[in-house]
């Protein structure tokens, strides 16, 4: 256990990222890392299917990349700042993934913000 | 000799890149984001400074998780800013100054903060963000980057006081070379933030107060704080608020002057940025501590 971590299984709704998480979630890790290449970019958008069997990933990660479970992706172990590069590939902006994050439609969920129209 | 001449503080967002590349600047819910800028780029403009010195956060974008430095300096004459998923930035490379950077580098190694090297790579938001509101871009930048990159996304971070400690480093190193540069230090992230799991979008502007409350007056309190004390009280990522600190730990030991702080909420990131002094500067201390021994 990380000292430094001491006490974050009490904080609700965090998924700490460590290098255990990333030993077990390399390879989706890379794939949406990937997407920082204009050509891995093109060839995820002609063929999905194809990019995911290629950068190894499970049957259970395909599910969850195909269903854009945003959370579920977290929950296994994806880290956000690659997850966001996958969100400009399929048109979704942080706002709007933060939200379904939360379990709230877009307006539900900006309503909460100090400036809704800060978008 | 170079010195450093003050210090800032500055979130990273992404968000405000591409508000910045729409031309957001003067809509009623951006403005005051970027006319809280404006006076620290006016300090910069006018005191000419040479180099920015930015501990700042790569987000898997020069690294990824097969190798994954804790701490990285960049050494290039330029560097581009990278492609994170939405194509490229219509902003002119990031100019460094080779000597200088390696410099630092071997004065730090030498120090015993042993970081890893990189070169030709290029650089995210994390610097990239922030830099076109506190330099001007046309037809190119004022200066040089010394780019040093902390991790701040895979545990194990480095300690809150590992960073304060690197900073400290930084000053000596930067005292030690020989040219007249100008340097500023830059600390960035935060503040209060949460942009994973259901926990997103916690905000606690409390606590983002008593940070830089204790940042200026007190960063030892800082330093004693864990990790899992930064989630709790500023959000899952603002964990990332360590990289002030090192900010912090090369303004030195005296008391500092703020001369100006704008804080923005919106909508899920705390934006903040702070500019700094040294109350006294050091030189004006040594002579003052010499007056004094005898």
């Amino acid at each position: 256990m990380n000292p430094q971590l001491e006490g974050i299984e009490t904080i609700p709704g965090t998924y700490p990222f460590d290098i255990r998480t990333a030993n077990r979630t390399l390879n989706i890790n890379r794939f949406f890392w990937n997407m920082i290449s204009a050509e891995w970019r093109a060839r995820f958008i002609e063929d999905e299917e194809g990019t995911m069997e290629a950068a190894g990933l499970t049957e259970e990660e395909k599910k969850l990349v195909r269903a854009r479970d945003w959370l579920g992706l977290v929950k296994h172990g994806v880290n956000f700042f690659v997850l966001e590069k996958f969100g400009r590939v399929v048109h979704k902006t942080n706002l709007e993934i933060y939200a379904i994050m939360r379990g709230e439609t877009f307006e539900e969920f900006m309503k909460t913000r100090r400036v809704p129209d800060a978008r | 000799m170079a010195r450093i001449i003050g210090g800032i503080g500055t979130s990273h967002v992404p968000t405000i890149a591409v508000a910045y590349d729409k031309g957001k600047q003067n809509e009623p819910a951006w403005a005051p984001l970027f006319e809280g800028y404006k006076p620290v780029a006016a300090w910069l403009a006018e005191k000419q400074a040479d180099v920015l010195v930015f501990f700042y956060n790569d987000h898997c974008t020069t690294f990824f998780f097969d190798m994954y430095p804790t701490f990285a300096l960049g050494v290039g004459e330029r560097f581009p800013i990278a492609d994170e998923g939405a194509g490229l930035r219509n902003l002119p490379p990031i100019r460094g100054n080779v000597d200088f950077q390696a410099h630092i580098a071997e004065c730090l190694v030498n120090d015993e903060f042993d970081l890893t090297v990189f070169q030709n790579k290029p650089i995210d938001h994390g610097c990239a963000s922030p830099l076109p509101l506190l330099w001007p871009h046309q037809p190119d930048w004022p200066g040089a980057v010394v780019p040093i990159a902390i991790n701040v996304l895979q545990y194990p971070l480095p300690t809150a006081r590992r960073c304060y400690r690197l900073g400290q480093a930084v000053r000596r190193a930067v005292e030690s070379y020989p040219e007249d540069l100008k340097v500023v230090v830059v600390g960035t992230g935060g503040l209060s933030h949460q942009i994973h799991g259901e926990r997103t979008g916690f905000n606690n502007t409390e606590w983002d107060m008593e940070f830089l409350r204790l940042l200026e007056e007190d960063p030892e309190a800082l330093m004693r704080m864990k990790h899992a004390d930064y989630v709790r009280l500023g959000g899952a990522e603002s964990v990332e608020q360590i990289m002030w600190l090192a900010m912090r730990g090369a303004l030195g030991t005296g008391p500092l002057r703020k001369l100006h702080q704008n804080y923005y909420l919106a909508t899920t990131t705390a934006m903040t940025v702070v500019l700094y002094e040294e109350a006294a500067p050091a030189a004006v201390r040594s002579e003052l501590a010499a007056m004094a021994a005898s």
